[in-house]
């Protein structure tokens, strides 16, 4: 490792390598469980289409794919910059990857602010079945309201996500303002990295189930 | 536990010569509260779960006080609804998912491998706060509100019908969840990354196999049960109808998710039972162990086979017949790495140098009641005796066969074991083996009865049955006050051991293993330097007995 870029030992590991490799296992075990979590939602959202097939494709044709499209291009550039902000964090550069870190943190909140947009647009054509005071827009099978709420499950669940994760990469960055950071948490940068890298991996899974699939 | 916590700390003077060890390392209330020792962890685990464990035995105990007569006369439907819910939830979420993995495998699984602590140390205390969070609110609810859903929330039942206090109980649910996501998540990567230098995989304890075969279920399964229940909550809070066939759901579809957890999880409840065993057979047989890898590896394929058989809980709720046979199929499959485990031990027991101490007592009775509760699961498993018993209390009977008997006694079987390296302290060996023996009688005098009864036809969950069951109702609940008299002897004497017992020295069985080759209680780090492991597991000596 380049000079100023290592970890400081904590009292239950006997070596910086060891340190390391433990924090990022830790991360991908975690991260298993999210995917369960999500898979869970997955199912269900493709058994409904399985069981309803024409009501799902009528209220996914009402979907804002363009809107979708776009969150997944923001996303996976929001990936790119965190990759490069790993590298700098090992290369030991703190002011280019701090930068970094701040453009991918607000290429997430841009995602949130399309993402709003999309509700919005939600909300004004009366896909809103879960408020019982406003009438819902696409009427017939009742298998179309399933469809709509699930979709608002999914994806606010992500954002959910996407909000710790923002969180996270700026709490980072921010501590990284301190002298000698890399010296001492190198590790943290990547293991932060992996749990955008995931928010990301899901919404490229939400994207095609329930957008792209269904139409 | 608490005289421990409360004794003043001694003078500077006495300390002197006196060996440091994890219990005397700070001895204020805040020293508990904020130790991210997983001994002191494990030691917190152990009292929380013992209290929990008790108010869902008092359950169980009104539960059977109530049937002992026919006309439900001794309590109210809606009183012994609560009452069974109450009892399942508890003892499930809050007794047996946790018991063994936290008690016994935070204090153990670090020191067996050599490790100093476990890989996230404050993640662990963590677990622990989620946990007690989650249990003290769930309690509240089950006693203040009460649930009548039984611990399984089917749907529909508990989205439309039930007037009880279903949306808290199920938040609570999700709470303790991630308690379980955050222990395995600790276990996996410790048993990854945290061995001793020569402690190679092959060369773990056994009961370190048998919890990372948990961890695994814990972390993949969990998460299941977590999103099953949010969509629980938002058909029963927002109308949301996931399950609702009138929205388009589909109630089944809970029961599948539900069982994806659910069925699983039996095995979180007695893979760590069998890791346990694992241990206590060798350690009092003296005698290396039989087969070491098929065991190692049989716990892997129990978790892993354990995924695919949860359809075998749902043979009559309209699952197509080609499912029925898989699952059918799939749940015989598992019985096989079970026997592979029980072959292994009776072979370690044979011909060894066998001691009939108290965790061996409980041992070779956990072994005859996991043989019947694991034949009594293949007479489950098959489509047509399924088609007889299913929803009676021969199911009753069955897990509770697997799930207290063989999850309890290992539990109890492995305080025993390691309570002299928990509290340094020797537990009167007379009186372990009186609970011992109470325990298998008071147990199978209590559960056996109900293989009976289910057979006759009673139906689970009903408060009132005809009459000419009333016979063995009442055997049943005679054995449970015998079983209650077990459960109170290893809590009083062991709680007396704690101050009249004698101190125990570092190895009091001649057991093997790492944990046996430090001081009782451990020091704060658990070992003085890094052990170097240059020994096979269970290296007993093998003699052959004289004839």
């Amino acid at each position: 490792m380049p000079d100023g870029v290592g970890i400081e030992l904590a009292e239950q590991f006997s070596s910086a390598r060891q340190q390391k490799e433990t924090g990022e296992l830790g991360m991908w075990v975690f991260l298993l469980t999210e995917l369960m979590l999500f898979s869970t939602l997955f199912v269900s959202a493709l058994i409904l289409r399985m069981l309803h097939p024409g009501a799902v494709t009528a209220a996914a044709l009402h979907l804002k794919m363009w809107i979708g499209g776009l969150n997944t291009a923001v996303l996976i550039t929001s990936s790119f910059f965190m990759s490069l902000a790993i590298e700098l964090s090992r290369a030991g550069r703190t002011s280019p990857m701090r930068l970094c870190m701040v453009v991918t943190a607000g290429l997430g909140v841009l995602f949130l602010c399309l993402k709003g947009y999309e509700y919005y647009r939600d909300y004004a054509e009366h896909m809103t079945p879960f408020f019982a005071w406003r009438p819902y827009g696409l009427l017939g099978d009742p298998a179309s309201r399933l469809f709509v709420d699930l979709y608002y499950v999914i994806t606010s669940l992500h954002a959910v996500h996407l909000t710790i994760g923002i969180g996270l990469v700026m709490t980072m960055q921010h501590l990284a303002r301190a002298p000698g950071f890399l010296s001492r948490h190198a590790n943290r940068i990547a293991i932060t990295g992996l749990y955008w890298h995931f928010i990301d991996l899901i919404w490229i899974i939400v994207y095609p189930t329930l957008y792209v699939l269904n139409r | 536990m608490s005289e421990l916590v409360l004794r003043d700390a001694p003078p500077p003077v006495a300390t002197i010569g006196r060996p440091e060890t994890y219990l005397n390392d700070g001895q204020t209330i805040r020293s508990w509260l904020f130790t991210t020792d997983h001994k002191r962890i494990g030691v917190l685990y152990l009292i929380s779960i013992t209290f929990f464990f008790i108010i869902g035995a008092i359950a169980a105990g009104l539960i059977r006080l109530a049937l002992v007569v026919p006309d439900g006369s001794i309590l109210t439907n809606d009183i012994y609804n609560k009452l069974f819910t109450l009892h399942g939830v508890i003892m499930v979420w809050f007794f047996l998912v946790p018991s063994i993995p936290n008690v016994l495998g935070n204090f153990l699984l670090p020191i067996m491998i050599g490790a100093k602590d476990v890989a996230f140390p404050r993640l662990n205390l963590l677990s622990w706060y989620i946990f007690m969070g989650a249990a003290v609110f769930e309690l509240f609810v089950l006693i203040a509100g009460g649930v009548d859903t039984g611990w399984t929330f089917y749907t529909p039942l508990s989205t439309i019908y039930s007037n009880s206090w279903v949306i808290p109980a199920v938040l609570g649910v999700i709470v303790v969840g991630f308690s379980s996501i955050l222990t395995g998540v600790n276990f996996i990567t410790t048993v990854h990354t945290m061995r001793a230098p020569g402690m190679t995989w092959f060369r773990m304890p056994l009961f370190v196999w048998s919890m990372y075969a948990t961890s695994l279920i814990l972390v993949l399964a969990t998460p299941v049960l977590t999103m099953a229940m949010v969509l629980l909550f938002y058909e029963r809070a927002f109308g949301i109808g996931v399950f609702d066939p009138g929205a388009g759901g589909d109630p089944v579809m809970f029961q599948h998710l539900f069982w994806f957890y659910s069925h699983p999880v039996v095995y979180v409840m007695v893979l760590p039972g069998m890791g346990v065993m694992s241990e206590l057979v060798t350690a009092f047989a003296y005698k290396r162990v039989f087969g070491y890898t098929f065991i190692a590896y049989s716990s892997m394929a129990i978790a892993a086979i354990g995924f695919f058989v949860w359809g075998h809980h749902m043979f009559f709720n309209g699952i197509s017949e080609y499912s029925g046979m898989s699952f059918s199929l799939l749940s015989f499959a598992v019985a096989v790495p079970s026997a592979i485990k029980v072959y292994n031990w009776a072979a370690t027991i044979h011909k060894g140098e066998i001691r009939l101490a108290t965790p061996m007592l409980y041992a070779m009775g956990w072994i005859a009641l996991f043989v019947v509760g694991g034949i009594t699961g293949l007479f489950l498993a098959s489509l047509g005796i399924d088609a007889h018993v299913h929803d009676t209390y021969f199911v009753v009977a069955h897990f509770h066969y697997i799930m207290v008997g063989a999850t309890v006694l290992a539990f109890l079987g492995g305080i025993h074991y390691w309570w002299p390296k928990i509290t340094g302290k020797m537990y009167p060996e007379f009186w372990g083996r009186v609970s011992a023996l109470f325990m298998f009688v008071g147990f199978n005098m209590t559960f056996a009865p109900q293989f009976v009864l289910g057979y006759l036809g009673m139906p689970r969950r009903y408060h009132t049955y005809p009459p000419q069951f009333q016979f063995l109702n009442i055997l049943s609940s005679a054995g449970a006050t015998v079983l209650a008299a077990a459960y109170l002897f290893p809590l009083a004497y062991l709680l007396w051991s704690i101050r009249y017992g004698r101190d125990a020295p570092p190895n009091p069985w001649d057991a093997r293993g790492l944990e046996w080759t430090i001081p009782s209680p451990p020091p704060p780090h658990n070992f003085e330097e890094v052990p170097v492991v240059d020994f096979e597991p269970y290296d007993y000596p093998n003699r052959i007995p004289e004839a």
